[in-house]
């Protein structure tokens, strides 16, 4: 039989059940959501995804149809299911057949081999298995980790009960590093074990256990947001997961999801790698002597002359260090030049030499490549460090402003008013980690002055606490520990300075009237005058922001009114406006130009008088631990018995800007680990080209007795040393530019990015992170070329020349 | 009875040209006693450098049997292999193959660097023997600063660092003059007498073939002794 015949009829049958398949998820209503959201369709496992989608929907069909999930009739079910029990048939078939033509069947030799029935060579008889063994290690391997991570999180994460309240267990951030920790572990040892059970690689094993053991968990994750049946049944039990994806994929929580498989991935080949180098030469064998001798030596990394000069390039940029290059080397060649010349002209022998040992000390091709990986991995390194402590700096700058002017976090009521303030003040200052906590009114008013109109946020405050809670005292200049005049002329209005020229005698020009008035109206119930108005000449003090002052055109002492659409009287043509002066009493800068052109304040009870507020509108809080005011909150919560009080931390009230910061950050995280990548890329091209040109080096190595483990670990630390030295290079050049950045600085304009100069903040966590991944990368990039370089055949090598 | 040096049996070898198979060890079977100085000759091209790298376990042969003191060879897995090339055998072939990137002392001294012996003593080592072999004043030299005789000793001196029990030489004079090639011949009879090293020496120096002890005559990919063949 032709063997071409089973291939065709095997495909036509693997296609026939796909497209079963694809036909019976379609029916079933979840195709377009699924294949629409992630596009997966094309790599492979569709058809996997099929048959799981597929089955579930039809089985989970009758309770689907009770709770009228989806709007699928139950004739399309009988018939998906009809296509999935033809499909899974058909598909099965096809492989069976495919497999058959693709077996090619014993050759029948028209003449017997003079070598027949002789013992075949052992090693050529089990160099083509495929190692079932190492399929189960991988495929369980990884799967177990999966679950593994996903039990163990759940185990250890604290449960929230139904009060909303988290009670027992770690922490989540905890429970997350214990869960990955034990899962990295689980995919690392599956990896090991398999790579030493077959004593190779088995790319096809991984390969199969990959698509079919470890992508549908996060897939089924993954589809799960997007079926409604799989989220009331599944996702329920598994939310406190859904909340750590989508803390860790910043909203989306498929993005969590995926992140952590990539990290198993990762953990089962760097396993599958370790084991393979430990094991494949037959016995347990890590130690590096000889190897990383004769690899310094192949790439000889640590010449003074290429990492000066790599250094010099990420330090001042390329063009001032080939300047350099070239006026070093012309002068150079025009010394050695005349030296040869004149040498030879005494002696011709000691000339030839002399060129001889020139030619000799010339860099090969395979040198620049190695300087260009080197550097390479450096600029990486650097622009990820520099980048990312740039943007830690903008992160930490605008909490820190953010957090000076705000509080930490608010305590509020369902309804506007909270005449209790100071019980639930009292309240507040028992619960644990608490440091301030202050009452507000908050609202949005015009403020007015003889030059200028604003929209501002108007905050009443209690200014004997107010300064417990934020940094309003130090932005208006006042220090700690001294009492600072404009908090005091808040409370007491006629401490205000107002700048008045001294009254001096004789001088008729100036009104020397007292600022109180003379004769007072009498006023006679009868006529029915309005109430007395309070001394207009001792107005209430405010606080005006830098900015706000600088756009009314006031300064301490001036008079701004303050006008509000609510709460007015009605007069002839509807509703009148309040209006009411107050005195400016100080102008705070906070840094922030957002504050300093927006917000103003006045003391609490003149707010509650202009709003007709009892009470206050909120507490606001401070705390000792920002990076825990989630948890304190929630503490505070708990001790005010829940409703009606809610309370906030600062990370919700300004959740879109640190979220988009973060997001911000990721990104460019990202893009800058492609930098890496690239570099990566040149040096898997490095490496290959040492491969090629130590061929013979490599062949005659294994004559002497390297076993094949022995040669990847040469190239592999070839690699890794190129990778530790572009690191290093890029760490040390990262940290020096951060430092001149901190030290000198460079200038913004505070109108476009609210702050002076460009802030910098070295993590060293991330720093560490850039690194290590930076390490990481070209170790697993060196991979590929080592194990080419150990296969190379000792006859192959020794034979060319 | 003890078992004998070096046995091989029934070992088969192909070589596939435009996707034609050429066999071109057809069943050799040859037994070398310890301490053996023998000269295998042939026709170019019928396989003494293949049989040569064969019994070197350098190249995987289709099928047979060689046995080493009793221990079968073919059976062992990759790290047995590198071990038993590393401390059993010393290769030394026409071209010196030194590794460019060392001198001549720390080329001589990589077989016992690949053993993890200490380096300090493995480089003293290495000096004292290229001491014999008259090159102590180049030891610090790099091969690419050896003449060709030169390096031939330098790669003679690498092969018997470990002290191997047999010693495989693929027409080791071939590309030197007749004059410095007999210098080598006369260390290669040296280190059988001196050091009892067993050696196999390809060749197509027929005076050198003359004068070993043994003549094997590779042909129609059997090994037969000369004098029969």
């Amino acid at each position: 039989m032709n063997r071409s015949q089973p291939i065709a009829i095997g495909a036509v049958l693997a296609l026939v059940g796909l497209a079963a398949f694809v036909w019976a998820f379609a029916v079933s209503g979840v195709l377009p959501v699924v294949l629409g959201e992630l596009g997966l369709g094309s790599i492979g496992w569709g058809s996997f995804l099929g048959t799981l989608g597929g089955l579930g929907s039809i089985v989970m069909a009758e309770q689907q149809r009770a709770a009228a999930q989806l709007m699928v009739n139950p004739s399309a079910i009988e018939s998906a299911r009809l296509a999935v029990t033809v499909g899974a048939a058909s598909w099965i078939a096809g492989w069976f057949a495919l497999s058959q033509g693709l077996t090619p069947a014993a050759a029948e030799a028209a003449v017997d081999s003079p070598a027949k029935g002789k013992p075949l060579f052992p090693r050529l008889a089990n160099s083509r298995d495929f190692h079932w063994g190492t399929l189960a290690a991988y495929g369980f391997g990884l799967f177990l980790a999966e679950v593994t991570f996903l039990l163990a999180y759940l185990l250890l994460v604290g449960k929230s009960s139904a009060g909303g309240a988290v009670t027992g267990g770690l922490a989540p951030v905890y429970a997350f590093v214990v869960a990955l920790g034990v899962a990295v572990g689980v995919a690392f040892g599956a990896g090991f074990l398999g790579a030493a059970n077959s004593k190779r690689l088995s790319v096809p094993e991984f390969t199969i256990a990959l698509l079919y053991f470890g992508v549908p968990v996060p897939i089924f994750l993954s589809a799960m947001h997007h079926v409604g049946w799989l989220m009331i049944n599944v996702g329920y039990k598994l939310r406190e997961v859904v909340y750590l994806s989508s803390l860790l994929g910043e909203t989306r929580p498929e993005l969590g999801y995926w992140l952590v498989f990539g990290g198993l991935v990762l953990a089962t080949f760097l396993g599958i790698n370790l084991g393979f180098v430990a094991t494949a030469s037959g016995r347990f064998d890590l130690r590096t002597s000889y190897e990383s001798f004769v690899a310094s030596r192949h790439v000889s990394v640590f010449r003074p002359r290429l990492v000066i000069g790599v250094f010099l390039v990420l330090i001042l940029g390329i063009v001032p260090p080939l300047i350099l290059l070239a006026i070093v080397s012309a002068a150079e060649a025009a010394v050695s030049r005349t030296r040869i010349k004149k040498l030879g002209l005494a002696d011709p022998l000691l000339a030839a030499e002399e060129l001889n040992r020139q030619r000799l000390s010339a860099q090969t091709p395979t040198a620049m490549m190695t300087a260009l990986s080197v550097g390479g991995v450096g600029v990486g390194v650097m622009a990820l460090i520099i980048v990312l402590s740039v943007m830690s700096g903008f992160e930490a700058d605008l909490q820190k402003k953010i957090l000076g002017t705000n509080s930490h976090g608010v305590v509020m009521k369902y309804t506007p008013e909270m005449p209790e303030y100071a019980e639930v003040m009292e309240k507040i200052h028992q619960v644990r980690g608490i440091t301030g906590a202050t009452p507000f009114i908050l609202n949005e008013v015009m403020v007015s002055s003889e030059g200028n109109i604003s929209g501002s946020m108007i905050k009443g405050i209690d200014p004997g606490t107010v300064g417990s809670v934020t940094d309003l005292p130090a932005s208006l200049g006042c220090t700690a520990g001294s009492p600072c005049q404009p908090m005091e002329a808040l409370d007491d209005p006629t401490k205000i300075r107002v700048k008045r020229l001294e009254p001096s005698p004789g001088a008729g020009a100036l009104d020397e009237r007292p600022a109180t008035p003379e004769s007072p109206i009498i006023r006679d119930p009868m006529i029915d005058l309005p109430a007395e108005k309070p001394d207009e000449s001792v107005l209430p003090g405010i606080i005006v922001g830098k900015e706000l002052a600088a756009s009314m055109r006031v300064v301490v002492g001036d008079r701004i009114n303050v006008v509000s659409p609510l709460g007015g009287e009605l007069g002839p043509n509807g509703p009148v406006p309040k209006s009411r002066p107050f005195r400016v009493a100080g102008v705070f800068y906070s840094g922030m130009f957002e504050y300093d052109s927006k917000f103003v304040y006045i003391h609490l009870r003149e707010a509650q008088s202009f709003f007709g507020i009892k009470g206050a509108s909120g507490v606001e809080i401070k705390v000792d631990d920002v990076d825990d005011a989630r948890g304190i909150m929630k503490r505070i919560y708990d001790a005010l018995d829940g409703y009606p009080y809610r309370t906030k931390d600062w990370g919700e009230m300004n959740r879109n800007l640190f979220a988009a910061l973060r997001l911000e950050k990721l990104v460019m995280a990202i893009i800058l680990t492609i930098i890496i990548i690239v570099a990566a890329g040149l040096i898997v091209a490095t490496v290959i080209m040492l491969v090629l040109e130590k061929r013979k080096e490599i062949a005659v190595l294994k004559a002497l007795g390297v076993p094949d483990g022995g040669i990847v670990k040469i190239f592999l630390s070839e690699g890794l040393q190129i990778g530790v030295v572009g690191s290093a290079l890029g760490l040390v050049s990262g940290l020096a530019w951060c430092l001149f950045i901190e030290k000198v600085g460079i200038k913004l304009d505070p109108q476009v990015y609210y702050i002076p100069a460009l802030p910098v903040r070295i993590v060293p966590f991330q720093t560490v992170l850039a690194v290590v991944i930076a390490i990481l990368v070209t170790f697993l990039a060196s991979v590929y070329p080592a194990l080419k370089a150990s296969q190379v055949e000792p006859v192959e090598g020794l034979k060319s020349e | 009875m003890t078992a004998p040096f070096l046995e091989v049996v029934d070992v088969y070898k192909s070589y596939f040209l435009n996707g034609k198979r050429i066999d071109v060890l057809r069943g050799v079977n040859v037994r070398i006693e310890q301490g053996e100085l023998v000269s295998l000759i042939g026709a170019s091209g019928s396989g003494k450098s293949t049989f040569l790298h064969v019994a070197g376990t350098l190249d995987a042969p289709a099928a047979g049997v060689m046995r080493f003191k009793g221990q079968s060879v073919f059976d062992m897995n990759d790290a047995q292999v590198a071990e038993f090339r590393n401390t059993k055998i010393g290769f030394v072939f026409q071209s010196h193959f030194l590794l460019p990137e060392f001198t001549a002392a720390e080329n001589v001294a990589m077989p016992a660097l690949i053993h993890r012996r200490e380096r300090r003593a493995t480089m003293t080592a290495a000096r004292e023997l290229l001491e014999r072999v008259g090159l102590g004043h180049r030891a610090d030299h790099k091969p690419g600063e050896l003449s060709g005789g030169e390096s031939q000793r330098v790669a003679l001196a690498r092969a018997l660092i470990m002290k191997p029990d047999l010693l495989l030489a693929d027409e080791p004079t071939g590309n030197l003059d007749p004059s410095t090639g007999e210098g080598i011949h006369g260390l290669l009879r040296e280190v059988n007498k001196d050091l009892g090293i067993t050696a196999v020496v390809v060749t197509h120096n027929e005076v050198l073939a003359k004068s070993l002890p043994r003549r094997l005559r590779l042909k129609d990919g059997q090994v037969l002794d000369a004098d029969l063949a």
